[in-house]
């Protein structure tokens, strides 16, 4: 106690010290998000649409979000959001967690595959929807190619209404599949032996080794992988734009790419800040739900 | 805790659960998914124009060109835009590292009550994931304002103010898990904060500043909502430059090709030189507690 009184002591010049530390980067998050994000969220009471000119914001009070809500159009894209989502994070959470059971160890060839499975996650999400438009495309695109090697008929993935979702998943799932697999490997990894060599001394098969002992430890980081993905989905916007631009139809048409739009197309300020926050309100409950999932689990492991 | 190295059962264990020729089998198919659509890329980005076109599409170019790189560089202004992009990454990782290197060394270590600190990291948590397209409109209309549309000072700012708040939090994380006799001695010896920063903490935690610098740099480099807003010509980046590609010269897969060859190469040759940092920094700025 007494050690800590002297130390207490000269620290006396410290508080400044930390806020001194601590104000420029708190300045600019300020500046930067935090304003802005005020901003929106006043703006969305307010009719303002910039395209008109001497445009002045009048207010509405609720209107922007009622109409929201009375929108075919925005049901339909929270749909298409939350399909996209759905598929894409459950699958990528199946291959990740497999391929992660299946890679983690120290062996050299793991390392030269972690290198290689990098390469989707951290190229840019526009050059990775390039790649697969090119793919993906009718009459030059490989995949038809293969396609029709198998005796099918050639399908205009990205034409049609039907597919394109599907293809626009695809992208994400290749993108973001490796992902998976690194955080859960590091999870894995830190899973003492013991309980595995316990097991294997009982006579326990490996398949119910990773059934019964592997699967359940990994559950709270999985519940954070999955909060992080499903908030992650629902900002996807760089594939979409440059493989369909939410065509054709509103097919693939997400909720950022209808808040751009009505934002920066249209000039529709109010109503692009109301959803906005209709967005954000969405990813909140996703997070509070994950999280509270996560605790439960952490919980039971515990 | 940590599981010994010299028990590769363990390992073997878990890598064989399906068996060893499902394994084998799966990461084949893995290996093949990954690379197969990445070669395609690089290949076409050396196709002639007739091969790049036809139907079937041709596997092996049967000549190696490098005619379309020549004309990105060329006609579409890939080089301006390169500039632009190295510009504005190197920018925005100075400017994020040190202010949240900062940042996060007075949370973790500084003198503060205990509200205030978890109100702070707090805040830095949630900040980190909130969607960039929300607050697009109001940057949009101040950087008109103070007329910083398609500038490179604006996209730094821009970036800076999307990327600081992982930074912090990683920094805290790294920070959080130095010693707590290291700060002491520190201050025994009579150094002040700014010593104990600069002479202490970052040397120590050098790691996590690569890690953080490298995250925030392959963010910056792949931004594109941001930098297809407020740029006009000047200030381009190349995932702007790619994403006008079809409007601006239609369907030309071979320059296309080299175009994103041109994005993709530098931030994998730099993720791979720092790949431990790289997936360090990763892990903990998800599923760290």
């Amino acid at each position: 106690m007494k050690k800590k009184n002297m130390l207490g002591r000269r620290l006396t010049g410290e508080p400044a010290s930390t806020w001194f530390f601590l104000t420029p980067a708190s300045l600019v998050l300020l500046i930067t998000a935090v304003a802005p994000l005020c901003y929106s969220f006043i703006i969305s009471f307010f009719e303002y649409k910039l395209n008109r000119p001497n445009a002045e914001p009048s207010w509405v009070g609720l209107d922007n979000y009622a109409q929201i809500f009375q929108q075919d159009m925005f049901w339909t894209v929270l749909q298409n959001t939350a399909f996209f989502a759905v598929l894409s994070v459950s699958l990528e959470i199946i291959f990740g967690v497999l391929f992660a059971l299946l890679l983690t160890n120290n062996r050299k060839s793991t390392r030269i595959i972690t290198a290689i499975l990098l390469i989707p996650m951290i190229m840019a999400p526009i050059a990775s929807g390039t790649l697969w438009r090119m793919m993906f495309d009718r009459t030059t695109g490989v995949i038809n190619y293969l396609i029709s090697l198998l005796g099918f008929q050639p399908i205009n993935f990205l034409g049609s209404s039907k597919y394109a979702i599907y293809a626009v998943t695809f992208v994400d799932i290749w993108r973001l599949t490796p992902w998976v697999t690194i955080i859960v490997s590091s999870a894995l990894k830190g899973i003492s032996g013991s309980y595995i060599e316990a097991a294997v001394v009982d006579g326990a098969s490996r398949f119910q080794i990773v059934k019964n002992i592997i699967l359940p430890l990994l559950r709270p980081t999985l519940m954070l992988v999955l909060m992080i993905r499903f908030t992650d989905a629902f900002k996807v916007f760089d594939t979409v734009y440059v493989m369909t631009g939410g065509g054709p139809g509103n097919s693939t048409e997400m909720l950022p790419n209808y808040i751009y739009n009505q934002a920066l197309k249209y000039m529709n300020v109010g109503y692009a800040s109301a959803l906005a926050f209709v967005l954000i309100g969405c990813m909140a409950v996703i997070s509070v739900f994950f999280i509270h999932l996560r605790n439960k689990a952490y919980r039971s492991v515990r | 805790m940590k599981r010994r190295k010299t028990h590769f059962s363990v390992d073997d264990t878990i890598n064989n659960f399906l068996g060893r020729p499902v394994r084998k089998i799966a990461i084949a198919i893995m290996l093949i998914s990954v690379l197969f659509p990445l070669y395609w890329l690089a290949s076409n980005s050396v196709k002639m124009e007739s091969e790049y076109l036809r139907n079937p599409p041709v596997m092996v170019p049967s000549q190696v060109t490098f005619d379309n790189y020549r004309s990105v560089f060329s006609e579409s202004g890939a080089g301006r835009s390169l500039f632009n992009t190295v510009v504005i990454s190197v920018c925005t990782t100075v400017a994020c590292v040190s202010l949240g290197s900062m940042a996060g060394y007075a949370i973790a270590k500084g003198k503060m009550n205990k509200k205030l600190r978890s109100g702070f990291s707090l805040w830095y948590m949630i900040q980190k994931m909130y969607p960039a397209v929300c607050i697009a409109i109001p940057i949009y209309l101040v950087m008109r304002e103070v007329k910083l549309i398609d500038t490179q000072l604006g996209l730094i700012i821009v970036n800076t103010s999307f990327n600081l708040p992982l930074t912090t939090w990683l920094m805290i994380g790294f920070f959080q898990d130095m010693p707590e006799e290291m700060e002491q001695a520190g201050v025994i010896d009579g150094c002040n904060m700014f010593q104990r920063f600069f002479l202490l903490a970052l040397p120590i935690n050098k790691p996590g500043l690569i890690a953080a610098a490298i995250l925030t740099f392959n963010s910056t480099w792949n931004e594109f909502l941001f930098a297809c807003i407020l740029s006009i010509n000047k200030s381009k980046t190349l995932p702007v430059v790619l994403a006008g590609f079809m409007t601006d010269r239609g369907l030309e897969w071979g320059p296309m090709a080299a175009l994103s060859m041109v994005l993709i190469i530098p931030v994998v040759i730099l993720v791979w030189a720092l790949q431990k940092d790289f997936i360090s920094g990763m892990t903990m700025g998800s599923v760290k507690e």
